[in-house]
């Protein structure tokens, strides 16, 4: 069993309302999600010892700040502190932020950790973010030169998928109408309108098989959460969330370097997942599922072992992942419902899990809620990580 | 030659021959001498054993669409006078990927696990695309 398992919690979490705050500056996402997860984990502030500001891509000013402190000296933590660093993955930074802060915890190099995500690249200059998530992470000597943008991504994996696979583009559709209608029940999403799938395949085509209604929409944003030891978690007032178990895989940086764009790695880091926190997907409650375009959660509920290969787009479209269904899945509403805040999309649906299982969901919280699966990707999905967390320790 | 006006890849020291041999509408890659394995895209070292022991080959030219998508709107402003047009990832004969456009072709008659083979758009002065066509006559 490894080290950190029923070692360390999660004790709180904070979040700022995702949307296009055009006068809410990004420090003020951060400070506010700050002080949000300080005063609901009911840690007192100087016991943080260590500050995990995640990477921000609206600004490398702003993100030079977050690296030199500035969060530690606005938190009044100076002297206090023993760490300010960035751990940084894109999409996948809440995954490997919280990997990091386990192991730093069980070995003893911190007592507690802040871990926090702001951006701004919903109210940025419009053409300024286009340009730039048209670029990143797309090799400029080998796939720009054809017209290549991340936006291709997600269709790229969508074609083969639904080739190997049958999967229809009804199918494919289904999960932004589940996704939305989880939004519809959050107070913090950006898209909080139900759609249908007519809706979304009559709106207009940007790159087969996915229309404007399959992409994701850029946001503002920021989220925190805290860890600490399973000791110290014990007298707070929320319930302590346990990572059980972590799995991960690099698959590419140029996205046609993907060998299995229908696997991705999500079969190897869900059973490196599982075995670590010995549990199997019947065990699973709520799939916390990184969208970002539709293809990635179905992908994803194949590699988990929650559907067969080749099932999870009727698994969605017959409405097993929605409010009710028998597994809920990305209940804040995603990248495709809360909005997409960068780095922040990730850490937005990994604070969902832990929200749901502390029974703090509101409207949306799902019923005995002991087990979440978290996933995320970064880059142009270069990367498949799965975490397990639970309420209890099996 | 009239302007181009989109991106140019830029090529770096270990990808020049690549590029040299698209000028003389040849595809080329690299072969490891060590392990024998073939290399795309061009790489200072084998990515499979870690030798600088390379060498180019000329590839067949010759593979299948993995997977594609036609780009339909919001392209790259470069880009937006092409709509629709077709980026794919091919399996060469020769066991690598590469990325590129299908050319020449009825938009709708693509498909995956089609066969292709390169032919090359003299784009600029100094850089040659490969870009891929349908071997089959659906054209």
């Amino acid at each position: 069993m490894s080290a950190f398992r029923g070692r360390v919690a999660i004790v709180g979490f904070g979040e700022v309302p995702t949307g296009k705050f055009p006068d809410r500056p990004c420090l003020e996402s951060a400070l506010e999600a700050c002080r949000e997860v300080i005063l609901d984990s009911g840690i007192k502030k100087e016991e943080i010892d260590t500050i995990i500001p995640t990477g921000t891509f609206f600004d490398r000013r702003y993100n030079t700040d977050m690296v030199f402190s500035k969060l530690v000296e606005e938190l009044g933590l100076l002297r206090i502190a023993k760490n300010n660093f960035q751990v940084f993955a894109g999409g996948s930074s809440s995954s490997v932020m919280l990997k990091t802060a386990c192991g730093l915890i069980t070995a003893g190099l911190a007592k507690v950790i802040l871990c926090v995500q702001s951006d701004k690249v919903g109210s940025s200059p419009t053409q300024q973010m286009i340009d730039l998530f048209a670029t990143f992470g797309i090799p400029d000597e080998w796939e720009t030169p054809y017209g290549f943008f991340m936006a291709g991504s997600g269709s790229m994996f969508a074609t083969r998928y639904m080739y190997e696979t049958g999967t229809t583009s009804e199918q494919l559709a289904s999960v932004v109408v589940s996704n939305r209608k989880w939004a519809a029940l959050n107070p913090n999403a950006m898209l909080r309108r139900e759609v249908t799938v007519e809706e979304i395949l009559n709106s207009k085509m940007v790159a087969t098989p996915f229309t404007t209604k399959e992409g994701n929409v850029l946001a503002d944003g920021g989220a925190a959460f805290i860890i600490t030891s399973k000791e110290r978690a014990k007298d707070l007032p929320n319930p302590p969330i346990y990572p059980l178990g972590f799995g991960g895989r690099v698959c590419h940086y140029s996205v046609a370097q993907h060998a299995d764009m229908t696997r991705m790695g999500f079969y190897e880091a869900s059973q490196e997942a599982y075995e670590m926190a010995g549990i199997g997907p019947k065990d699973v409650d709520i799939a916390e599922l990184y969208d970002g375009y539709p293809i990635y959660p179905l992908i994803t509920l194949e590699g988990l072992g929650i559907c067969k290969r080749g099932e999870a787009g009727a698994f969605v479209q017959e409405g097993n992942t929605w409010p009710g269904g028998k597994m809920p899945m990305t209940t804040n509403g995603g990248m495709l419902g809360q909005g997409h805040t960068a780095a922040g999309g990730g850490v937005a649906i990994l604070v969902e899990a832990i929200r749901q299982l502390m029974g703090k969901a509101g409207q949306r919280q799902v019923k005995d809620a002991k087990i979440a699966v978290e996933s995320s990707m970064g880059g142009t999905f270069m990367d498949s990580h799965v975490v397990i967390l639970g309420r209890e320790v099996p | 030659m009239k302007e181009y006006g989109k991106p140019l890849p830029k090529p770096t020291p270990w990808s020049k021959p690549f590029w040299d041999g698209c000028k003389r509408h040849e595809l080329l890659i690299q072969n490891c001498r060590d392990c024998q394995k073939p290399i795309f895209y061009p790489k200072m070292f084998c990515p499979h054993c870690l030798s600088k022991n390379l060498e180019w080959m000329k590839a067949s030219g010759r593979g299948v669409i993995y997977s594609y998508t036609i780009v339909s709107s919001y392209a790259p402003t470069e880009f937006s006078n092409d709509t629709p047009y077709i980026v794919a990832i091919i399996n060469l004969k020769e066991g690598v990927r590469m990325m590129s456009n299908i050319t020449g072709c009825p938009i709708d008659k693509v498909k995956c696990d089609m066969d292709v083979e390169v032919v090359f758009d003299d784009i600029s002065e100094e850089i040659t695309l490969p870009k891929f066509k349908l071997i089959s006559p659906v054209c």
